[in-house]
């Protein structure tokens, strides 16, 4: 690490911030593209109560006793969770908000017990509800880096397994694939990924961070693979920036400000994002509605044209209106001039103007013609068509 | 869903052959779901290489019957068997083409990409889809005349290509075996005329092709085989002799009124 001229304190957070930031993105893509996200919240606020069992068990602020007690209450919501939507007539969501409100409640009842102990240790367990990067120890890098490169070790072998379980998981199914495991083993994952990043965001924010980057990356990719890399890159920038910021001003908690940051990742991805993002979608509606009014505008000159068998037939302003049923704008009709489709003449004894297809008009025309009559009934939406999700 | 223990005497190891000369045997099948009855008393057989039909109103147990026989839900009591043997170890001989509806088209994945989904088993675990699996996959996609939009993503894709994809995942697979849930349920007219012809292509090279099916008008030019389903079976055979008014009626009840026009055509 001193390699890189990351030595010292700073050196140490920022690492470990950035590790945590890209293991989260990395299995978050997973559990946002399984609808996981909830649960991941739950699992968070359940760590909590483990955290402080941890810490009453160790005597310490020990961070393996600690990631293990809250993995451990962790797996306890995720099985409560299961049995109750199981064997009660609850849905999903009710289930969810039951587990994490009274797993939640308890971990605050044991935090503020523990606190009243008068350990001085324990002053340092109050950082996992809103996350203290500062708190991060060198020795503790280990700890992340091994869950990190276990987690990609996973990731990596049994990658179309996880693809297809994650789109398909009846398919994957019928194909004899062992479809409990390798959903059991995505959600042991993203449990690891919650555990060791509660120290960076804690347990109330830990699900942005999360949900967060993959929400992000989607929006830039239609590869899994990318959308994988790139929110792992997002979650690791959110974590490195949040522990910078929070590490300069005194006090200030990480978690909330490494959320800020990814949300601010999403904010940019959901506007902005070629393809999906909200500004490229109403750019290109605009110059969609503006192609058809062209369309409408040289097809009806043309078939004024065909119907007078004059190729050169001057329309008059008024019949451009009733046909298309009102009057198109001037700057519109002289955008179609300016590319040398139509040009303006007088028709004396008349008066108003007058419109008539060029050459190039005609050939444009026809070509639009062509366009409208599709060669095979059917053609796929154009990229910008947006679909109503399921 | 829950079952008695000693509901499925067979275990998977269990190789004898059961009914080896039926691609579908279903014998005493019978399937609940809490309180509600979707299956009742099950007896069925496909023989192999016909194009068969499964039709009966919403809530006949149609889904569910195919769910049952690949061994997606549990049955209360009875059995299944393709080609003789228990579904677990027939798998990757069946292809499976699941509603459309059943999974997110959002996501992030290109048309080819699914269609090497159905060559993920063959493939075996650790190892990635290579030059084989894309030129198997370009094949499959080119029998339904999608080659041109292997590397679309799918949302992009319209309900109709979208299904053409699902068929190719299971076409690649080149299974003897083929099971639709509704293929041809809200694709456009050219899409199904497309999945119409590849699948009595299929039948006429010697698979079988089972099909849940909801468009009566169709069936008789469709298929050869027909089972008719509500929650237990109506009749089932051959589609010239299991097609007749009284087995419509029995099989649709009160609903007689809107397809009165199948009906006719059942009489001429």
């Amino acid at each position: 690490m001193n390699a890189l001229g990351l030595g010292g304190i700073v050196g140490t957070v920022l690492l470990g911030a950035a590790l945590l930031g890209a293991i989260s993105g990395m299995l978050g893509a997973f559990a946002v593209l399984r609808r996981q996200s909830l649960l991941g919240d739950t699992l968070a606020h359940a760590a909590l109560p483990g955290i402080c069992l941890g810490f009453i068990l160790a005597g310490t602020r020990d961070l393996a006793s600690i990631l293990t007690g809250a993995f451990a209450t962790g797996a306890l919501a995720a099985l409560a969770m299961m049995l109750i939507i199981r064997r009660s007539t609850l849905k999903t969501d009710a289930a969810l908000g039951i587990v994490l409100s009274v797993f939640f409640a308890v971990g605050v009842v044991l935090l503020t017990f523990v606190q009243g102990q008068g350990n001085a240790a324990s002053a340092g367990l109050a950082t996992f509800l809103f996350g203290q990067a500062a708190a991060i120890l060198r020795a503790d890098l280990w700890v992340m880096a091994g869950v990190g490169l276990a987690a990609l070790g996973v990731v990596l072998a049994l990658w179309k397994e996880f693809k297809l379980v994650s789109f398909d998981p009846e398919f994957a199914r019928v194909q004899g694939l062992p479809v409990f495991w390798l959903e059991a083993a995505l959600t042991v994952l993203v449990a690891l990924a919650i555990v060791v990043g509660l120290q960076l965001v804690g347990v109330v924010l830990m699900v942005a961070l999360l949900i967060a980057p993959a929400a992000a990356a989607r929006q830039w990719t239609h590869s899994l693979g990318a959308m994988v890399v790139l929110s792992a890159l997002i979650g690791a920038a959110s974590g490195a920036g949040g522990a910078l910021i929070s590490a300069h001003v005194r006090g200030l908690a990480t978690g909330p400000v490494v959320v800020l940051i990814a949300t601010g990742f999403v904010l940019v991805s959901l506007l902005a994002a070629p393809g999906r993002g909200v500004i490229w979608q109403a750019v290109a509606a605009r110059h969609a509605r503006a192609r058809i009014s062209d369309r409408r505008v040289l097809t009806t000159l043309q078939g004024l044209a065909t119907a007078h068998a004059d190729t050169r037939y001057p329309a008059e302003g008024g019949m451009l209106k009733t046909a298309l049923g009102a009057m198109p704008r001037a700057a519109h009709l002289a955008g179609l001039e300016a590319r040398g489709l139509i040009r303006p003449v007088t028709h004396p004894p008349e008066t108003t103007p007058h419109w008539e297809l060029t050459s190039a008009g005609h050939t444009e025309a026809a070509r639009l013609q062509d366009k409208l009559l599709p060669p095979q009934a059917d053609t796929a939406p154009p990229p910008l068509a947006r679909k109503p999700r399921p | 869903m829950s079952r008695p223990a000693d509901a499925m005497p067979e275990s998977l190891s269990d190789a004898a052959l059961h009914e080896p000369d039926q691609a579908l045997h279903v014998e005493d099948l019978t399937v609940s779901y809490g309180t509600t009855t979707a299956l009742w008393d099950i007896d069925l057989d496909i023989p192999p290489g016909v194009m068969c039909a499964i039709v009966g109103p919403n809530g006949s147990g149609k889904s569910t019957l195919l769910k049952t026989a690949l061994g997606l839900v549990r049955p209360v009591a009875g059995h299944v068997r393709f080609l003789g043997r228990p579904v677990a170890q027939m798998r990757g001989q069946i292809g499976y083409v699941p509603q459309r509806q059943s999974v997110d088209w959002d996501f992030p994945t290109t048309a080819r990409d699914v269609v090497e989904m159905g060559l993920y088993r063959r493939l075996g675990w650790l190892r990635r889809p290579g030059k084989d699996a894309r030129a198997r996959a370009m094949a499959a996609l080119a029998e339904l005349g999608m080659q041109d939009y292997a590397d679309r993503q799918i949302s992009q894709l319209s309900g109709g290509q979208q299904q053409r994809v699902f068929i190719a995942r299971a076409l690649v697979q080149d299974a003897p075996i083929l099971i639709l849930d509704e293929p041809m349920a809200g694709v456009d007219a050219s899409t199904e005329a497309v999945i119409i012809a590849l699948l009595k292509r299929l039948r006429d090279s010697g698979r079988t092709v089972i099909v849940v099916h909801h468009d009566l008008t169709t069936v008789q030019s469709y298929f050869d085989w027909l089972v008719m389903l509500n929650v237990r079976i109506i009749a089932q055979g051959p589609v010239a002799k299991a097609y007749t008014p009284e087995n419509l009626r029995a099989t649709y009840g009160r609903q007689l009124a809107m397809i009165a026009a199948p009906l006719d055509m059942g009489r001429t």
